[in-house]
């Protein structure tokens, strides 16, 4: 499970500084959601779905697989807005549904938000492993050695629960049990069922690497060295110019071909 | 919460590397000390190997020894002095519970960077530190998971190494590995451990006792009942080891003894019934995943039979007990006491979720106890299969207890199955299994990690029970079940199933009445 999000090809990106990426990714995010113009909006979606194949650390293969929910997404996330959104030129109406030339426009522009940030979030998780986050993260914001090094063991740990959720399932089954009770009653069942077998190891096993841990000399405090170094170098320069470069690519293109040339989507009266 | 009266060194001499004098030890909520007033020191260079039953505190002690207790693990102590290195390193039993990093190489360098080595000089070290536990010096950017238990704990060990410990401790390193991991761990730590103390609790020590300097043997309270070199030490204690549980050497020619004697003298070893197998298999494979994984030509188990499956991990050893109790999928002929179970591989959905494993024919014990437990109490979980037929309630109590009886466990039916000891939690795992009276008894290494004691009291109701014309199919590493226990041994390598009979030579031997 966590294999399946290891990067696997080398890009400018995932040699760039973890903690720098994570505060370009920020800025681009913040610069989508405040994005108003559809058209802006449209070209960001897909400029970032270039990138993601052309920098991102999957393989053309995989991340087509990845990108296929997108449509899904745009359609879920457009159709509440135009079906329900307030506007004054009424295009078709029935019963609640109500589509009006307004909120068609803000429903598209809403999916390809949409579109634009699970890209943005694919780019930076698929050229970055959580190990060199985390160590960017000790060297550059200062994160408490505690925290980076328990999340890092978490992760180790995920596994293995999943491995005892499919034991356990099997011991269930084959002791007979079958979960009686639909909706709610039957979630009660499953997590008396689950819970307790899967916490408690894993509450025993988290303690044992804890112990494992500081048993390794491993205080949380003092001084420490790193074994990854955390530096600037000139691929960092290229990462900065190159999501800088996206989304201005983005507005300009809006700006020179617009599909829509809807500035603002938001509802007037 | 601790109190540490100030350091008093007049207890103990220079030479002292590790030392309590008049240690007191309780845990919050028991009622009895683990330590009263125990004394206990260690010179420089020794090695020391400490011995007690189950719950005696062994652990605990090595804790003490090693500052881990109270430093990291806060439990409130007492004691007239107490010395402990300033430099130590520490191997647990689980392998898998020791590393926080997913790569070998970052493992390592947790240690390196714990201690403030510059980078440069990480790599060097790393492979110095594999290479003195006898692995491979360029296995630097490998994932933990990928190596086998037995690597995992020399892992542990080269980084303990790269921790230039003055005293090493060990707390049952090799009880969970199978025969081959042990024994390349404990070359590597006689390799490492030279010139330095060494502390070892262990169960398993056979290959061990001859190479300690000294044997701390503790009673049952968490007092030293002896003290001193072990041939000493197993000859003035044999009775007392064999009662605790340990696993010293001869361990299993007594048991046999025993065994024998119990049985009248001579006991034949028991022949199975030939005429209406139970179980049998033609040109069966197991899937994971749509992948065969494990696959037999040809296979039968008859009443009486008591078959040890063997081969090195991740052989197929479980996916052929999975596939057989119907959790995973197969292909191919199995009849089941007469009775052909439907194909599942290859079969629709539909067909598939109509078929639920045979459990009111099969018995199915899981390498861990508590994964099976479902009911409240150990009564109600003894009872639990016996209930689920619909058998009056009061004959399905009085079952359930008479089961309990049988594996040692009446006086704790109220008891939740969690706070159980790990072999009564093992007992209850099979009580539960079997209270079906099913002809076939599937265990998938039952005796793992277990002390002696436990694991002759497992064979001992395995042995009963194919007395009474069950059938066992038991999964284990054990050498002397497969030798001397099994009618039948199935071979697991590389996913193929081969059977092959007992060694004969061992039969032959035991029908003699040796």
């Amino acid at each position: 499970m966590i294999e399946l999000l290891k990067p696997t090809r080398q890009t400018v990106l995932l040699r760039t500084n973890p903690a720098i990426k994570l505060v370009l990714f920020v800025a681009l995010c913040l610069v989508t959601v405040l994005t108003r113009n559809i058209d802006f909006a449209a070209y960001q979606a897909l400029t970032y779905t270039v990138l993601l194949f052309a920098f991102g650390g999957f393989p053309v293969r995989k991340t087509l697989l990845l990108v296929l929910p997108f449509g899904f997404l745009f359609v879920s996330s457009s159709m509440t807005m135009i079906l329900f959104g307030k506007g004054d030129t009424l295009w078709w109406q029935w019963g609640l549904f109500r589509i009006s030339e307004e909120s068609f426009y803000r429903g598209l522009h809403l999916g390809f938000r949409s579109i634009a940030f699970a890209a943005e979030g694919l780019l930076f998780v698929s050229t970055t492993p959580s190990v060199k986050l985390f160590y960017a993260l000790m060297q550059n914001f200062r994160l408490a050695p505690r925290f980076a090094y328990s999340f890092m063991a978490s992760i180790r740990l995920l596994p293995m629960v999943w491995e005892e959720f499919l034991i356990r399932r099997q011991a269930l089954q084959v002791r007979g049990i079958t979960v009686r009770g639909k909706g709610l009653r039957g979630m009660a069942e499953h997590v008396r069922l689950y819970a307790v077998p899967l916490l408690s190891q894993s509450i025993r096993r988290a303690h044992r690497v804890a112990v494992a841990m500081e048993a390794k000399q491993f205080d949380g405090g003092g001084k420490r060295t790193y074994y990854y170094p955390s530096n600037v170098s000139w691929t960092d320069a290229a990462a900065v110019l190159l999501l800088a470069l996206a989304p201005c690519a983005a507005y300009a293109a809006a700006v020179v071909f617009p599909w829509f040339g809807i500035a603002d989507v938001r509802y007037h009266s | 919460m601790t109190m540490i009266e100030p350091l008093d060194l007049e207890p103990f001499g220079p030479e002292t590397v590790a030392g309590v004098s008049k240690l007191r030890l309780k845990f919050p909520g028991e009622p009895s000390f683990v330590f009263k007033d125990l004394s206990l020191s260690v010179r420089r260079g020794e090695k020391v190997l400490l011995l007690g039953p189950s719950g005696c505190g062994k652990s605990t002690l090595l804790q003490v020894l090693g500052g881990l207790i109270p430093q990291v693990i806060e439990v409130p102590i007492k004691a007239e002095g107490i010395v402990a290195p300033d430099s130590r390193g520490y191997v647990f039993q689980d392998p898998d519970t020791q590393f926080c990093m997913p790569y070998v190489d970052e493992e390592l360098a947790f240690v390196l960077e714990n201690r403030g080595i510059p980078r440069e000089r990480m790599v060097p070290e790393m492979r110095r530190a594999l290479e003195a536990v006898g692995l491979r010096p360029d296995l630097l950017h490998v994932p933990v998971d990928s190596l086998s238990q037995g690597m995992k704990q020399r892992l542990a060990l080269a980084s303990v190494l790269l921790l230039e410990p003055e005293v090493i401790f060990l707390d049952e390193p090799s009880a969970l590995l199978d025969p081959e991991g042990r024994k390349q761990m404990w070359e590597s730590v006689w390799k490492a451990a030279e010139g330095r103390t060494l502390i070892v609790v262990e169960h398993r020590i056979e290959e061990i006792a001859d190479r300690m300097d000294r044997i701390v043997l503790l009673a049952p309270d968490g007092s030293i009942l002896g003290d001193g070199p072990p041939a000493w030490v197993f000859g003035a204690f044999r009775r007392e080891l064999q009662q605790y549980g340990i696993w010293y050497p001869g361990v299993w020619a007594d048991f046999f003894k025993v065994l024998d004697l119990r049985r009248g003298g001579a006991a034949k070893p028991l022949e199975p019934d030939a005429s209406a197998p139970l179980l049998t298999l033609r040109r069966f494979s197991g899937f994971r995943a749509g992948r065969p994984v494990v696959r037999a030509d040809e296979a039968r188990v008859d009443p009486g039979d008591f078959i040890a499956v063997v081969g090195p991990n991740g052989a197929g050893k479980s996916s052929l007990l999975l596939s057989l109790m119907s959790l995973l999928r197969f292909r191919g002929e199995y009849r089941l006491c007469g009775e052909a179970m439907p194909e599942t591989e290859g079969a629709s959905r539909r067909a598939r979720r109509a078929i639920r494993p045979p459990t009111d024919r099969i018995g199915y014990v899981f390498q861990n106890p508590e994964f099976q437990f479902v009911a409240e109490s150990v009564l109600g979980e003894a009872g639990f299969s016996a209930k689920a037929k619909q058998a009056g309630k009061a004959e399905a109590e009085a079952k359930a207890r008479r089961l309990l009886r049988f594996f040692h466990l009446e006086g704790l039916e109220r008891r939740h199955p969690y706070q159980l000891s790990t072999g009564q939690k093992r007992r209850l795992s099979m009580a539960a299994a079997v209270v079906g009276e099913q002809p076939v008894l599937l265990l998938d290494e039952p005796t793992f990690g277990q002390d002696a004691r436990n694991t002759f009291a497992i064979l001992e109701y395995c042995l009963e029970m194919q007395e009474k014309g069950a059938a066992i199919v038991m999964v284990t590493h054990e050498e002397n079940i497969a030798r001397r226990v099994a009618t039948k041994v199935w071979e697991v390598l590389d996913g193929a199933v081969t059977e092959r009979p007992a060694i004969e030579a061992d039969l032959a031997e035991r029908r003699a009445g040796t």
